[in-house]
């Protein structure tokens, strides 16, 4: 087959899998804590064969994540708490320790500090926090100190990953190089961090990965027709 | 084509986060009720490329990888524990709660009920019920020639007779607490039933230990704020648009792709 089929099928199947970022985007656009995924695609070059010259082709390389504060919705809620600036919430998950912006916590009925999964929430340094069970009146300020009737019970822990970070499910990242405790966290009680997609920057995206789409398509369709032409052309002698 | 899918779970996601909304309007005037909200989360991702991967022998490592993400599904239908606001009433009957706690009543299957709807009743045999007739696990009975009743804020429940000034005391409503009120089972009705997530309930006298005080002659009304409930339908509303934009431009991809001989 020709080279321009290949480059051009390489590119519409970079562009399926764009389109399915920008689904799942369009998707989580109401999720709490959800950050936006941008792909990143980059030249590779493949063989065809051997003694022959290599071929230039694009293909999905990584993803960079949008970490620009999502907007804040009020929702009064004790245990509803969204992190201002940078920095995550620590949480012990079965898989391990885990990332995470989605403050909607609960109390677990032994009285822990648990996100709406059942995952316990750490402090910085990885302990459990306990919230006394007679506790009439809990505040959480800014830098996550918890405070039970005016009595200190524990800290929310507010972490910086060291590297890059790899998504799991249920809005949870894993840092994989480690991380930290943030400098200086500022955690806001009674609010909830939204997701920080912009549909209209979404829609842009899809019409143009859906555009260039067709644009593949039509190329794909006509060098078919040219390699009809050629033989039929041979065919003529 | 996964996208297909994947705004699929968007639209299912919008399509329940509208079912919480119009039940919570549908309980505007629901005594006590406490509005739901839908949270989500992003469904699991599809690892092609996992980060961190090295990629050459000098220990080049994959930065961020290639993950798709496969959709959303909803993670939480949570309770706002919010306290609405107190109504006056006037019927001597009537007590809301001014506090966290929960009223404990007796079903007939013997099982206890929880519930925050302090419009309770007299019945035949002069019981305090609530407004379905199920007796208060405090069991308290008004006798029959009691001019009048008080209920102090701690529990206490006085009958005024006729012929005497003074009060007489005929029992004690407590109030029920738990360690996790998310986690109730609700169970229609107005009320609600323990679970393994709620914790086991803890008696308490009212005014005592954060439980709430009670408030004769109030009622206590819905919490949902219907301004907020109908800007959160708007957007629901326009999240599902979003998500029927995607299934047609994925769609029309498809179709570009089956018109290629």
């Amino acid at each position: 087959m020709s080279n321009a089929i290949y480059a051009a099928l390489a590119r519409q199947t970079g562009l399926m899998n764009e389109m399915q970022v920008v689904a799942n985007n369009i998707a989580n656009s109401s999720t709490t804590g959800y950050k936006t995924d941008r792909a990143i695609f980059a030249e590779f070059l493949a063989g065809t064969g051997v003694g022959k010259p290599t071929l230039s082709m694009g293909g999905l390389a990584g993803h960079s994540f949008d970490m620009e504060q999502g907007g804040l919705r009020f929702t009064n809620g004790q245990f509803d708490l969204a992190i201002q600036g940078e920095g995550f919430f620590l949480l012990d998950t079965p898989q391990g320790q885990r990332l995470s912006r989605a403050g909607h916590f609960q109390i677990s009925q032994d009285g822990q500090l648990i996100d709406g999964t059942g995952n316990a929430v750490l402090t910085s340094g990885g302990g459990g926090i306990t919230i006394p069970e007679d506790a009439r009146k809990i505040s959480i300020a800014g830098d996550g100190s918890i405070s039970a009737d005016g009595e200190l019970v524990g800290q929310v822990g507010v972490v910086v990953p060291n590297g890059e970070l790899s998504r799991d499910s249920n809005t949870l990242f894993d840092a994989t190089e480690g991380f930290q405790a943030a400098e200086e966290p500022r955690v806001l009680q009674g609010a909830l961090e939204q997701s920080n997609v912009t549909p209209v920057l979404e829609i842009a995206r899809m019409i143009e990965v859906q555009r260039a789409y067709e644009a593949g398509q039509s190329l794909l369709e006509r060098e078919d027709e040219r390699i009809n032409k050629f033989i039929s052309t041979l065919r003529q002698f | 084509m996964k996208s297909l899918q994947i705004a699929a779970t968007g639209m299912a996601a919008q399509q329940l986060r509208v079912d919480v909304i119009s039940n919570n309007i549908a309980n505007m005037s629901t005594a006590a009720y406490r509005p739901r909200t839908a949270e989500f989360s992003d469904l699991m991702y599809q690892q092609y490329l996992t980060p961190g991967t090295i990629t050459s022998q000098v220990g080049t490592i994959v930065p961020a990888g290639i993950q798709l993400g496969t959709g959303v599904k909803p993670s939480t239908v949570s309770m706002e524990i919010t306290q609405g606001s107190l109504r006056p009433t006037g019927s001597e009957l009537d007590i809301a709660i001014d506090g966290t706690g929960f009223l404990e009543i007796t079903l007939p299957s013997g099982e206890s009920a929880y519930t925050r709807d302090g419009k309770l009743n007299r019945s035949s045999d002069g019981q305090i019920v609530s407004k379905d007739g199920f007796p208060l696990t405090d069991s308290i009975t008004i006798p029959e020639d009691a001019r009048s009743i008080s209920i102090s804020g701690d529990g206490e429940v006085v009958a005024y007779f006729e012929s005497e000034t003074a009060g007489q005391s005929i029992g004690n409503i407590s109030l029920v607490r738990f360690v996790n009120e998310k986690g109730l089972e609700a169970m229609g009705d107005n009320m609600f039933r323990e679970t393994e997530a709620s914790g086991s309930p803890n008696r308490l006298v009212p005014a005592t230990e954060g439980v709430g005080i009670i408030r004769q002659r109030y009622l206590e009304d819905s919490g949902v704020d219907v301004v907020q409930e109908i800007s959160e339908l708007i957007e629901a509303q326009r999240g599902y648009e979003l998500n029927s934009k995607v299934i047609t431009a994925a769609d029309e991809m498809l179709a570009a792709t089956t018109r290629v001989r």
